[in-house]
């Protein structure tokens, strides 16, 4: 025991060598997997146990752009994302509206229903939602996958916005009523350049968790609305692994600029923070 | 061993820019209770961080009872310290916060016992031993977070705002029982706070901080009645300033002119004649005679401009002729009306010179 | 007191008021929360129903009641082994998560120089599809893939290639991947909000860096990293793109649940359902012990 206190004592005497050492590993498990998906999808010729691919090209992205339809995959995509973002920011604003503004009874109560998406395997309500799609005809159209999304997204656009509602001092909207404002120029000169942040932040979020959300897509996909991780997925089953990367690469731009957003606009910790006791 | 328990030499702590402790040199002797007294962002803080460890001055030496600590880690300078927001460990017992030091000690199970129980007793909050503390009120936390320092008897206590977050009655109940305990166990403690009334209350002596340098040391009655510069007169109680050139100097007294009026006053010994002074003196010093009364040296005709009622005083805001606002406080016997005709006398006992202008 | 007639009627007024304006609250509280619960109902409750309903009739009936698909799942030999898989990935992924996190937490808390940037790449894996993570690890651990070739050139005394993908410890790995950030996130959290005057304290009374950590830090962030833990199994139980492109022949219930529907034809949805519902509960039956168990912890 005191030999091994020891050593810890020793390591935490080193402590900067460790701390990089420790940093850069993780970086890199972290960003390898990207780094050799992108050499994948620009080389050629990569076969045998090489460590780099000997003659570099672009023209699996052209395979990506012809054979698998890219363009039209990704069109698809950002239609899908667009509907379920909309819709989930609205039912989002208004129930936190109603949440935070009124006085409700049994908000806790209401709260943990509206989670409670969250907590249960996707993939159990999915099959009902493919089941209820079907026979609605909504199978294959943007509206049906986009509102599949919407049994996710929604719950995230309520946990962000309320996070935000909760921030907001009433005070400032008693203030503003003193001032002589009604309540309708009140919610649109006061409350909503408080909340912009909040309804921004909670839109970036719910983009980018139907931008990948792939089990609801699968259950609602057809041929017209293909997106990017069901092409993604069909790609692996057909073998062809540069395409597939080049794909994956064009299919990460948007995810690592929304995490670029993210980081500057909200903290992330907080809202991971509003699971807890979920 | 040396006399001192503390010795800070000409320690400078920096960051970036901001000097937080230029040249900064403190000495204190052993069972001495010091307060650092100042403004926020005067280096008290800074100061104190220096001598538990937590910084490591950029220059100058930290000593604790004679031995040189500047290198020393803070978990081996033998500390104790109670903090502004208590710091208690939220995971522990009473019993177990007290207790902490003495385990990381490894001292033997009964020693421990009894020590925690002493230091319970005398902080008296014998059967709260179960407690978490966030069962305890604010006074009841920082009598434990006092009780946590003193266990292992360390060489130097060090409390930082202790007081600041407790309402002010309990302030200052709970400035008399620190004073009491440390007085008791006959610690060197340095004590660092921004309100006056607690450093004077409390302390063996006071050094008044400013831009990270001691303005002046000395006890509270030297710091109140005979301010060295301007800052600790200002900063310290009540004050009206006056601007004036010394005229003449006889023998213990210096006479000084503000506008051709002319005042004679204690003398500071550093006074040579034409140089500029500040005048300092209290307001409740101040004397205030009806307009008719005779008038002699030191007495001037003003006017009221103001009277507010405080209760136990009455402060006016009187002009002098040379158009200065001066405030008088006086214990409300005889009361003048604003705008009434008034003489004021200087007595020349309670007035000082401070050889700077502002 | 005397209280003339016409105070009273003022009252009397100013109450109904008040109640009239409380009903028009009420109505609009209700219009305000009709989207979240046709949301609710529609794309959660009804679609479990149907889940649900569809697991009770016989294969390919939309008339009958029938508990066959339950008993066969239960009966099946393979089912303990599919059950045994998904929580040892679910409980593994959680576990390496704390493993990895409590440390990077400390380090990152430090505000080490560049600690922004390692933060940023921390956080990549939640914000990317989790297909893609998988992809790029079955290539990076492939037997072509770097990781085989830094053993070949750089780890003496290793034989041949390692073989990391399609094996229970590789999913995991890849669990840990794409899921430790939550973790990693809430850890990071709970030592921030810690108050650094607690650990001064300790410090003050004569305890060393390793004492500090050992009883005054990983004490009080051990609640927190638990309840943080919930997401990353959560997330790791309901896992399903990973184990289906990365899985090979491990197969965790979400995946026996779409394997139903994609491998036989006609789909068997009613099997399907019941390997759901029984997937549900146990996520539920085993989230809700362990809550009961971090907040008996928690109180003592």
């Amino acid at each position: 025991m005191n030999t091994l206190k020891g050593f810890a004592r020793g390591i935490w005497g080193g402590k900067l060598l460790l701390t990089y050492t420790v940093l850069l590993s993780l970086t890199l498990f972290i960003l390898m997997p990207f780094m050799i998906i992108f050499l994948k999808s620009v080389g050629k010729d990569w076969f045998g146990k090489r460590w780099f691919p000997p003659t570099l090209t672009l023209e699996w992205y052209e395979w990506a752009i012809e054979i698998v339809h890219l363009p039209d995959v990704m069109k698809n995509t950002l239609i899908i994302a667009a509907l379920a973002v909309g819709m989930s920011t609205v039912i989002g604003i208004f129930s936190v509206w109603a949440f935070g503004r009124r006085h409700l009874p049994g908000k806790e109560i209401l709260m943990a229903i509206i989670l409670l998406p969250r907590m249960i395997p996707t993939i159990t309500y999915a099959l009902g939602i493919a089941r209820i799609f079907y026979g609605l005809d909504l199978v294959n159209t943007h509206l049906g996958v986009a509102l599949a999304h919407v049994a996710v997204c929604a719950p995230y656009s309520i946990l962000i916005l309320s996070a935000t509602f909760e921030a907001l001092d009433e005070r400032v909207l008693e203030a503003s009523a003193v001032c002589g404002a009604n309540a309708l120029r009140t919610f649109f000169f006061v409350t909503l350049p408080l909340i912009m942040p909040g309804i921004l932040s909670s839109m970036i979020f719910t983009f980018s968790t139907s931008y990948n959300e792939f089990t609801l897509t699968l259950m609602t996909y057809g041929p017209d609305t293909m997106t990017l991780p069901t092409r993604t997925y069909l790609a692996v089953g057909e073998g062809y692994w540069e395409v597939t990367s080049a794909m994956s690469v064009i299919m990460v731009i948007p995810s690592l600029l929304i995490l670029l957003f993210i980081q500057r606009q909200v903290k992330p910790e907080k809202l991971v923070g509003g699971f807890k006791g979920v | 061993m040396s006399e001192w328990m503390i010795e800070l030499h000409e320690v400078s702590k920096r960051y970036g820019d901001l000097i937080a402790n230029d040249r900064l040199s403190l000495h204190v002797k052993k069972g001495e209770l010091i307060t650092l007294l100042g403004p926020s962002g005067c280096g008290k803080t800074t100061a104190m961080r220096c001598i538990t460890g937590q910084h490591r001055p950029d220059e100058g030496r930290v000593f604790i009872g004679g031995n040189d600590v500047t290198d020393v880690p803070t978990h081996k300078r033998d500390l104790g310290m109670v903090f502004q927001n208590f710091a208690l460990f939220p995971h522990m017992t009473v019993y177990d916060n007290v207790d902490f030091p003495l385990m990381i000690r490894g001292l033997p199970k009964e020693q421990r016992r009894a020590l925690v129980a002493d230091a319970l007793r005398l902080i008296r909050m014998e059967g709260l031993e179960q407690r978490s503390p966030r069962q305890l009120s604010g006074g009841q936390q920082q009598r434990v977070g006092l009780a946590r320092a003193l266990v292992y008897r360390p060489k130097v206590l060090l409390l930082d705002e202790p007081l600041s977050n407790l309402d002010a009655k309990l302030r200052e109940e709970m400035r008399f029982e620190i004073k009491e305990v440390v007085t008791k166990l006959e610690m060197t403690a340095v004590y660092v706070t921004h309100d006056q009334a607690e450093a004077l209350a409390l302390s063996d002596r006071v050094a008044v901080m400013k831009d990270g340098r001691i303005q002046q040391i000395g006890t509270p009655r030297d710091i109140y009645e005979t301010p060295r510069t301007l800052f600790v007169a200002d900063f310290i109680g009540l004050s009206d300033f006056i601007q004036g050139n010394v005229l003449a100097i006889e023998n213990d007294r210096a006479r000084i002119s503000i506008d051709g009026l002319q005042l004679r006053v204690n003398r500071t010994s550093d006074l040579t004649v034409g140089q500029a002074v500040t005048l300092f003196v209290r307001p409740n010093n101040l004397e205030l005679l009806d307009a008719g009364a005779e008038t002699g040296e030191n007495v001037f005709e003003a006017s009221i401009s103001k009277m507010t009622y405080l209760g136990d005083t009455i402060d006016y805001r009187v002009i002098l002729p040379n158009r200065q606002e001066l405030r008088v406080q006086t214990d409300g016997q005889r009361r003048f009306e604003p705008g009434s005709e008034v003489l004021v006398r200087f007595p020349p006992d309670r007035c000082h010179l401070i050889a700077e202008s502002e | 007191m005397v209280r003339s007639s016409v105070t009273v009627a003022l009252e009397w007024r100013a109450n109904m008021r008040g109640f009239f304006a409380r009903r028009g609250a009420w109505l609009i509280t209700l219009l305000l929360l009709l989207p979240a619960m046709a949301s609710f109902f529609g794309l959660f409750f009804y679609p479990f129903m149907v889940t649900v309903v569809l697991s009770l009739r016989p294969e390919g009936e939309a008339v009958g009641w029938t508990l066959e698909h339950y008993m066969a799942f239960l009966s099946d030999p393979n089912s303990r082994n599919i059950v045994l898989l998904t929580f040892v990935l679910a409980i593994g992924a959680t576990f390496f998560s704390i493993v990895l996190s409590v440390p990077l937490s400390l380090i990152l808390r430090d505000k080490v120089k560049g600690h922004r940037f390692f933060r940023l790449i921390m956080m990549i894996p939640l914000v990317i599809p989790g297909l893609i993570g998988a992809l790029g690890l079955l290539v990076l651990f492939g037997n072509r893939g770097w990781f085989n070739l830094f053993i070949r050139d750089f780890v003496p005394f290793v034989q041949g290639p390692v073989n990391i993908n399609y094996t229970v410890p590789g999913l995991i790995l890849f669990y840990v991947w794409l899921y430790f950030p939550y973790t990693f996130l809430t850890t990071l959290g709970t030592l921030e909000g810690l108050d650094p005057a607690i650990e001064e304290a300790a410090r003050v009374s004569g305890a060393d860096r390793w004492q500090v950590l050992r009883h005054i830090v990983l004490p009080l962030i051990t609640p927190g990293i638990l309840s943080g833990s919930v997401l990353t199994f959560m997330a790791a139980f309901g896992a399903f793109s990973i184990p289906l492109v990365a899985g090979g022949d491990h197969r965790p219930l979400s995946v026996e649940v779409y394997k139903q529907i994609d491998m036989f034809i006609p789909a068997r949805w009613s099997r399907a359902s019941a390997t759901a519902v029984l997937m549900g509960a146990m996520q539920v039956i085993f989230l809700s012990l362990y809550m009961r168990f971090l907040k008996r912890e928690t109180r003592s």
